[in-house]
């Protein structure tokens, strides 16, 4: 029933969203579009999986474990992948990072085999009934803590001073740095946001479908939903990604399972076509 | 006494378009105004972005010589650093943060000051600054380019400098506002005693206001001396004072 | 050598003419020995083993010049309209689909469905490429991105639709009355196929059209000032490297008698893209070498996996169970390495050292 499907969509949207928020992050502070942020996506599952179930670490320490991990993992790749390409076409980075997936699917799969794992948490997976409509506990545990995530990172940003600088760093790089801010140590906290920001995604996402290395491809997802938001917006990122979550119910459930992915390529088409800055981007000239 | 910017011999060349400065001399003694003059393209710019660490962003490199502040070297330090270590730039196209309030702007510039002298420190800015205070909570983006250049002005204030570069104040600004900030430049100076480099197109100007001028031609310098020395030369009288408004270009 | 002062280069390129026809006419005996010596796995009645051979056989050959096929239009296309298709594989399946009408449905012979192919393809592209007329650089990108995935998903319907999730089944290919049965047989098909390719694509490159376009390739508002010219000379560009990535895809569908979806994925799409920084962006010559690593590195892996023998515990599960997870790696560790300290690729390294051997020639 619609609303059945809107209550999935808008869940799946809010991780999305967080997904894409990390992804917009990096790409504000570092102008670095990141193709291996659904490998990020996939690598917290796999490391939720690791400390989890492997270790069978305590459920708070996991997660910790989980930010961490993957907040290291963003500094060395912003140290030593991006940080040697700087001054480089956007296209070099964007390249690197497609290779960076290559890698970082490949070392996965060589490490934990090719089968997919199952990610069982203390989240509940229970069903309760509100009325006519099943609402499922995962669904709303991910939601909640995801908008928990985003409104965390959006106080970060507006009101403290690491937040600020890295907003003046994204407004500006040679600004920031003539105003005295540590560039350097902005772009790797953004690297570090970015991949733990997606590192959550995944622990959600690796407990609603299954853990393996295709969640890049929901993982990917974030890209339609940051371009359809807004490349250079906060805001039209999370949106973006509600978006997505949105048409991807919707069309498993009113055209087919197969085709949930295709309307939001056709709508990120029609958006490069008509309105390339997004819903909520400005125009900006010269920039591509 | 130990100039507050010593550059000696400093050659710099970009990776795309070659030499930009060749064995330049120039020096700032404590706590005086100089001016750095030249046309489009001379290398100006180049010049202050060595000094502030900028050069890496451009691509560009230090192939030689070398750079004192207050006597200790600062050769390719991290501009972050040279905040720190006292000292403050208004870039060339002002470069305020367009999506950050004023205030947010120059809290940014107070970052790197102790908590406890920030409010007093920004205070100063505003009372320096009266229009910025009106416009506090606007963004920087919104405001005029004169209150642009005052914001820029201020974040670089806000530390409280010893060494101060400003580099193409008035380009785009009319020459009134232009005059009356180039005042207030001068009165902040000497009440923090700091040391300040100009660097302007708009050479009358700039040798109102300066103790001592250097002239960039072409990545070298081809006169110095005292403000009135080389507004008398011939090279500056018919190159720069009695030539007609040049196009600004970027 | 005369005393004459104002000639010397050309005495020396003189003097290196012959050695260079001498060098082709044994490039072309080798490539023409190479399917005997791999099928025979023997160099003139000597036996060889198959770690000296790189594992090779002549299927990956043939794979390896119709991937060059491929990688050769992606190459073409970056290099003189300086766009950049990730989904490339999309016109593999385009490519692959029309074989799958024309031949397995209609049953054309198959040079006329290798001509379909192109046509199709080259359609395809003029659609791909139309995004380029309103944005460029990254959007454009996300552009290919997206019809990438359309592609795909329109070749699993049909696919689903007329055949069944097992795959696309191809007929056998001939050229008239002669059947492409033998690894040899396709081998001497592919090998001219490829040669002409490239000359052909060399030759536009060199056209004033080829050079006009690649003059303007980097300089954008040079481009959009010049008018309309440039932007229809890249829609040609974008629409000639599909049609020959749509013949690529039939052939490859061809040569597998059978093929899903699946194979067309970004996955796949994605390892052109690191076939052409590998061999070199923009360069041909870095097609070709970027297409036989792409090719090869999987059967050096085996070669190596097998002295692994008794290892145990990661390089166990790198070397013998996870062999293509782990060509993999190296194939993107080997892109991420070139990107940072030699982004011109193996082609533009040799184009480097040959200069730099120029050089060092012309003034002794």
């Amino acid at each position: 029933m619609l609303i059945q499907v809107l209550l999935s969509g808008i869940a799946l949207g809010s991780i999305y969203g967080l997904v894409a928020l990390g992804f917009a992050v990096v790409f504000k502070a570092t102008d670095v579009f990141n193709f291996a942020q659904g490998m990020f996506v996939a690598f917290g599952a796999f490391f939720a999986v690791t400390t989890i179930t492997t270790l069978g670490l305590p459920f708070p320490i996991a997660v910790v474990a989980i930010l961490a991990a993957s907040s290291l993992l963003g500094v060395l790749i912003h140290m030593f992948l991006i940080q040697p390409l700087f001054g480089r076409p956007m296209l070099a980075v964007i390249m690197l990072t497609i290779a960076l997936s290559i890698v970082m699917r490949a070392v996965i799969e060589i490490f934990y085999g090719v089968q997919a794992r199952t990610l069982t948490t203390p989240i509940p997976t229970g069903v309760f009934m509100v009325g006519d409509v099943r609402i499922s506990q995962l669904h709303l545990v991910a939601a909640l803590v995801s908008w928990l995530c985003m409104a965390a990172f959006g106080a970060f940003f507006k009101f403290t001073s690491v937040g600020l600088l890295m907003r003046a760093t994204a407004d500006g790089q040679e600004a920031a740095l003539v105003s005295g801010v540590n560039v350097k140590v902005m772009n790797r906290l953004a690297w570090a946001i970015g991949a733990s920001l997606a590192a959550i995604g995944g622990l959600f996402l690796g407990q609603l479908q299954i853990v393996s290395t295709e969640l890049e491809h929901i993982g990917l997802l974030a890209l339609p939903a940051v371009v359809i938001g807004g490349l250079q917006s906060i805001p039209g990122a999370i949106i973006g990604g509600l978006l997505v979550g949105l048409i991807e119910q919707l069309s498993a459930s009113y055209i087919s399972p197969k085709s949930s992915d295709i309307l939001v390529y056709v709508l990120l088409l029609l958006i490069l076509m008509v309105r390339p800055w997004g819903l909520f981007g400005q125009r900006e000239l010269g920039r591509v | 006494m130990t100039a507050a910017l010593e550059i000696r011999d400093l050659s710099v060349r970009y990776a795309s378009k070659g030499f930009a400065l060749d064995g330049v001399n120039l020096s700032i003694p404590k706590g005086s105004i100089v001016a750095l003059l030249g046309a489009n393209g001379a290398g100006k710019t180049t010049l202050i972005r060595s000094v502030s660490g900028l050069l890496p962003l451009h691509s560009g490199q230090i192939t030689g010589g070398s750079i004192h502040m207050d006597g200790q070297s600062i050769l390719n330090m991290a501009s972050h650093k040279l905040v720190r270590k006292g000292m403050g730039q208004v870039p060339e196209g002002r470069l305020v943060f367009k999506q950050l309030t004023v205030e947010e702007n120059l809290r940014v510039g107070a970052a790197v000051l102790p908590r406890s002298t920030e409010k007093e420190r920004m205070d100063a800015v505003y009372a320096l600054f009266p229009r910025l205070l009106e416009r506090r909570l606007q963004s920087a983006g919104w405001l005029s380019g004169g209150e642009q250049q005052m914001l820029a002005l201020g974040r670089a204030l806000v530390t409280q400098p010893r060494l101060l570069l400003v580099d193409e104040l008035s380009l785009g600004l009319a020459p009134l506002i232009v005059s009356a900030i180039y005042k207030q430049l001068k009165m902040v100076g000497e009440t923090l005693g700091a040391s300040i480099l100009v660097v302007e197109q708009n050479a009358r100007l700039a040798l109102d206001f300066a103790s001592t001028a250097y002239v960039l031609e072409r990545g070298r310098i081809s006169l110095h001396g005292s403000a009135a020395e080389v507004a008398a030369s011939d090279l500056v009288r018919e190159s720069y004072l009695g030539a007609t408004r040049e196009a600004a270009t970027p | 050598m005369t005393a004459n002062p104002s000639l010397p280069r050309a005495t020396g390129a003189q003097t290196l003419r012959p050695l260079r026809w001498l060098a082709v006419l044994l490039g072309i005996a080798a490539l023409i020995y190479l399917p005997f010596l791999l099928t025979e796995r023997s160099i003139f009645g000597h036996r060889l083993s198959n770690m000296q051979l790189l594992n090779m056989g002549l299927s990956q050959m043939n794979l390896m010049l119709i991937t060059m096929l491929g990688a050769l239009s992606l190459n073409y296309l970056t290099g003189s309209a300086g766009l950049i298709s990730i989904g490339h594989a999309a016109f593999y399946a385009v490519g692959a689909m029309t074989a799958a009408i024309t031949g397995s449905q209609w049953g054309w012979p198959f040079p006329l469905v290798l001509v379909s192919a192109a046509v199709t393809g080259a359609l395809a592209g003029l659609i791909a490429g139309l995004p380029s007329l309103r944005v460029r650089g990254l959007y454009f990108v996300l552009s290919t991105f997206a019809l990438h995935y359309l592609v795909v998903f329109v070749f699993m319907e049909y696919q689903f639709k007329f055949f069944s999730v097992v795959g696309i089944p191809y007929n056998a290919a001939s050229l008239g009355a002669w059947e492409l049965n033998t690894p040899m047989r396709w081998y001497f098909f592919l090998l001219p196929l490829v040669a002409i390719t490239y000359w052909l694509l060399h030759n536009s490159l060199n056209t004033r059209e080829g050079r006009a376009m690649q003059a303007m390739r980097d300089h954008e508002l040079a481009a959009t000032s010049s008018g309309i010219d440039v932007r229809f000379l890249r829609l040609k560009a974008f629409s000639f490297s599909s049609a020959i990535a749509a013949v690529a895809g039939a052939l490859f569908a061809y040569y597998l008698t059978n093929v899903t979806s699946e194979y067309f994925g970004i996955q796949f799409a994605i390892q052109f893209i690191a076939m052409i920084i590998i061999g070199g962006m923009g360069s041909l010559p870095g097609a070709l070498v970027g297409a036989a690593v792409w090719l090869l590195l999987p059967s050096v892996i085996t070669g190596m996996a097998s002295q692994m023998g008794d290892s145990t515990g990661l390089l166990r599960s790198a070397f013998v169970d996870h062999k293509p997870q782990l060509v993999q790696a190296i194939f993107g560790s080997l892109v991420v390495v070139l990107l940072i300290f030699a982004p011109w690729g193996i082609a533009g390294m040799v184009t480097r050292v040959k200069a730099r051997l120029a050089a060092w020639w012309g003034k002794s």
